[in-house]
């Protein structure tokens, strides 16, 4: 059963965490509520009494979870993509001419889209690089690296195959030959510990809707040398407000505007509740849960796992005879079981292992259980047994 | 992509009415009887048999001109064997309409 929390618990299974994990622990939704009875903190603009600083609390929590600092180069923004979107073209525009740039199939379009779009605005020339046995290896960058590359963008987890990239071999060589990288940690961000210490990358990116427990809208990213990317938005800060030009300083440079404070709050509550349950302890009982799952999904004809040994809790499958979106659609209907499905947002993985006609996903979180992963193997059983073959 | 919600369930009799205008799906061994119904450049429809709930699907590239279509099907079943052939008479002018926006007689069969 759930540890918590037991009184909103409606009669269906969830199994889409890798979207966005639910339910959220308690003390995240009393964190946002805490946060939303009180005036907002916002430093150099309005304090008041009892209220609290969640920005600064967030950004000194997220160092010391992701062993980097300073706590001013962690950055606010919506999620992932809004990370990313800052990023690539916060970048580009820093760099100011063209230029090469690398990344892989593996990635969500949160990185492919804003790329494309840089090359279809002639500023950058694109090199994707192939996965091989859900992994792309450092060799195969290497191979396309040219003395125009300036930056690569790579995810750390695959959102379709549940695979880790070993992450520091890339940096290592890349920080050696100036070359800009950005890590989307979108799908690894509170799955795995997360050491930025002492890998050297230009930026990693997080959300906090995902196994940060945090709610929707929150987001952001790591920065070692905010030089590397330019400005691309302006406005109110709270600070230099005499100027008419976006400040420089940190976190600002990257901030602009009233900040998500009930986010921020989420994402605060959400860390907490991490370090305090053990990192380990989740990430045990998630990967069990899903090697339990994928167990049981072995034993029903007729289904295709793509990856059998994912380093993250999801798993990604296709029943024959049935198209994945009916799939998906039996599952939520007929058996109050939430999973996802199609392309994921991650379209050149599909090329590779189903043709690009996308395929279903389960993916976990600490607050599912043992009975729900059988009772949804039970279920994609009978939707196997039943479909044309 | 539209729910609605009907004040009838579906029925098998409706199924069979469906049969005659596109391609129906039935898996009938789950927990719920399952079907789909795929009309080209038309419609698709999910649900499940003896459910209030559907889901529709129109072809973006012609939704003006098949938004009425599941009314329709709702409407002529009703009618029985003339409702097939009245329907199919409509069938024909929206068709006409495709291919004047296509520009090719692309769009024929059910």
């Amino acid at each position: 059963m759930n540890p918590e929390p037991q009184e909103t618990q409606p009669p269906f299974i969830y199994l889409n965490n890798a979207a966005t994990t639910w339910p959220k622990p308690a003390e995240v939704l009393e964190e946002v509520a805490t946060c939303l009875r009180l005036p907002l903190h916002e430093a150099g603009r309005t304090t008041g009494n009892g209220s609290i600083d969640y920005p600064s609390a967030a950004r000194e929590a997220l160092a010391a979870f992701f062993h980097a600092g300073p706590p001013e180069h962690f950055i606010f923004t919506q999620n992932a993509t809004d990370s990313l979107n800052l990023l690539i073209h916060g970048f580009a525009k820093k760099t100011g001419m063209p230029f090469h740039a690398i990344t892989t199939e593996l990635e969500h379009n949160s990185v492919l889209r804003p790329l494309t779009a840089l090359k279809q605005d002639g500023v950058v020339k694109l090199s994707i690089v192939p996965f091989k046995d859900t992994r792309v290896n450092l060799d195969a960058i290497k191979q396309v690296i040219c003395p125009e590359t300036r930056l690569v963008v790579m995810t750390h987890g695959s959102n379709v195959l549940g695979s880790v990239q070993d992450i520091r071999p890339v940096a290592e060589y890349l920080h050696t030959n100036d070359i800009f990288f950005i890590v989307d940690g979108a799908q690894t961000a509170g799955h795995i510990p997360i050491d930025l210490s002492d890998i050297p990358i230009g930026a990693f990116v997080f959300t906090g809707h995902k196994a940060l427990f945090g709610i929707p809208g929150i987001g952001g990213f790591f920065i070692t040398d905010p030089d590397a990317v330019a400005i691309t938005r302006q406005g109110g800060t709270g600070t230099d407000s005499q100027t008419l030009t976006h400040p420089f300083d940190m976190p600002m440079r990257f901030e602009a505007g009233t900040h998500n404070y009930p986010g921020i709050a989420s994402l605060y509550a959400g860390i907490r509740f991490i370090t305090r349950t053990g990192q380990d302890t989740i990430e045990k009982k998630t990967m069990d849960l899903t090697r339990t799952f994928i167990r049981e999904l072995k034993l029903i004809p007729g289904i295709t796992i793509y990856n059998e040994n994912p380093d993250l809790p999801v798993v990604s499958f296709d029943i024959a005879g049935i198209e994945n979106h009916e799939a998906g659609f039996i599952l939520a209907r007929a058996y109050n079981i939430i999973m996802r499905t199609g392309l994921h947002c991650a379209p050149l993985v599909h090329e590779q292992i189903d043709e690009g006609k996308g395929c279903v996903r389960a993916s976990f979180s600490y607050f599912n259980s043992v009975e729900e992963c059988r009772v949804a193997a039970e279920a994609i059983r009978e939707v196997a047994e039943s479909a044309d073959r | 992509m539209k729910e609605y919600v009907l004040d009838e369930p579906l029925t098998e009799g409706f199924l069979k009415f469906l049969g005659h205008f596109g391609t129906v799906k039935t898996l009938d061994k789950l927990r719920k009887p399952y079907f789909s119904f795929e009309k080209e450049l038309f419609i698709s429809i999910k649900g499940f048999t003896g459910d209030y709930n559907v889901e529709v699907r129109y072809r973006k590239e012609f939704q003006d001109l098949v938004s009425d279509y599941f009314h329709l099907l709702l409407f002529y079943e009703r009618e029985g064997d003339r409702g097939v052939s009245q329907l199919k008479g409509i069938e024909d002018s929206i068709r006409d309409k495709m291919k004047v926006r296509l520009g090719t007689s692309h769009g024929n069969g059910s």
